[in-house]
């Protein structure tokens, strides 16, 4: 029989499913259209600013919390970021994208004060204890089947995600799972699925290897499945 | 396919593996030994199969939470600062 038909074929399917529901997400900062943005704020394009302002400040201030105590904190750094912006607009080489910029300040500003605040000693041994993906308990240990499933994940059915985000409990779930990602695991994860950044970008901006990248983007991941696996259960009538 | 050979086949690389490398492969960041290795183990494989439509599912949930637009609360001090710029000797 003819065993690369079949999963070639599954496994573009899920390239395909995957495509048709992501939200494209075209930013200013991208692209030719850095120059023409970089322009306007260096003329002093109020409304430039803002739409710049606007379409990053959610993902900064989460990935900030990713380094720092509270929400407050992260307004802080957040803002401290636009005013380097503000000044630095001048000097921008523009050897990186604008966007790469930013957040690279956002980085730099945001582990600063986690250091400052002691919690760089809290996320670097929580870290150290999750290199796991998953819980190796769901894979058996020994014998024949080692490292295959011993409790394989339950089909999500017809859940699309449309239908999940429906439930209001279940976004407030997926959001509280983000929000309790240790920082270097958050960071990656609002770059890449949030802002949709490109790998290669990401890497720049994290100062981290492609490989590493995805380890990161896929414990991240897992750990937001694990918050979706847990609320459908939750969903399921008693037997 | 006879169970024995089928066996062979999801055995080449084990279920805790592919789990591992879901997102790079979902990405297409795999080579492509390491590519046909998980394909062929999630056409035999329903746990695996559903795990990566899992993972697949939670990236398109959070790019899709991802589009709500936030304003800073001190939005007119950043506007003033940034008008300041170009009035700046």
């Amino acid at each position: 029989m003819n065993v690369d038909a079949s999963p070639l074929t599954k496994s573009a399917r899920y390239r395909n499913s995957a495509d048709r529901t992501a939200v494209s997400c075209q930013l200013p900062t991208e692209g030719k259209s850095d120059n023409v943005l970089l322009a306007r704020l260096r003329q002093g394009d109020e409304g430039a600013f803002a739409e710049l302002v606007t379409h990053h400040h959610s993902a900064l201030i989460r990935m900030a919390m990713g380094h720092v105590a509270n929400r407050e904190v992260a307004e802080e750094v957040v803002q401290e970021t636009w005013m380097a912006v503000i000044t630095g607009l001048d000097r921008f080489e523009g050897r990186s994208s604008l966007r790469t910029w930013i957040f690279g300040i956002l980085i730099h500003k945001a582990k600063d004060r986690g250091v400052r605040e002691k919690r760089h000693v809290t996320f670097s041994s929580f870290e150290g204890a999750s290199d796991e993906v998953g819980d190796p308990s769901r894979f058996h240990q020994s014998g024949k089947w080692v490292g295959h499933w011993a409790l394989p994940p339950q089909p999500w059915d017809d859940q699309t995600p449309e239908k999940i985000l429906a439930s209001q409990q279940a976004v407030n779930a997926i959001n509280r799972a983000i929000e309790s990602l240790p920082g270097t695991l958050k960071n990656v994860l609002i770059l890449r699925d949030v802002e949709g950044v490109e790998a290669k970008e990401a890497c720049e901006i994290l100062k981290i290897t492609e490989t590493n990248l995805y380890v990161r983007l896929h414990r991240a991941r897992e750990r937001v499945r694990q918050a979706v696996e847990v609320y459908l259960a939750g969903q399921q009538p008693a037997l | 396919m006879a169970q024995e050979e089928r066996d062979q086949v999801v055995a080449e690389i084990t279920c805790h593996e592919v789990a591992q490398w879901a997102s790079a492969y979902l990405e297409e960041h795999v080579g492509d030994e390491r590519k046909r290795q998980i394909a062929v183990h999630l056409a035999m494989c329903a746990g695996c199969e559903t795990y990566v439509k899992q993972i697949a599912t939670v990236r398109d949930m959070i790019r899709q939470l991802s589009q709500v637009e936030d304003v800073p609360s001190n939005m007119g001090r950043l506007r003033q600062a940034f008008v300041d710029r170009l009035n700046r000797p």
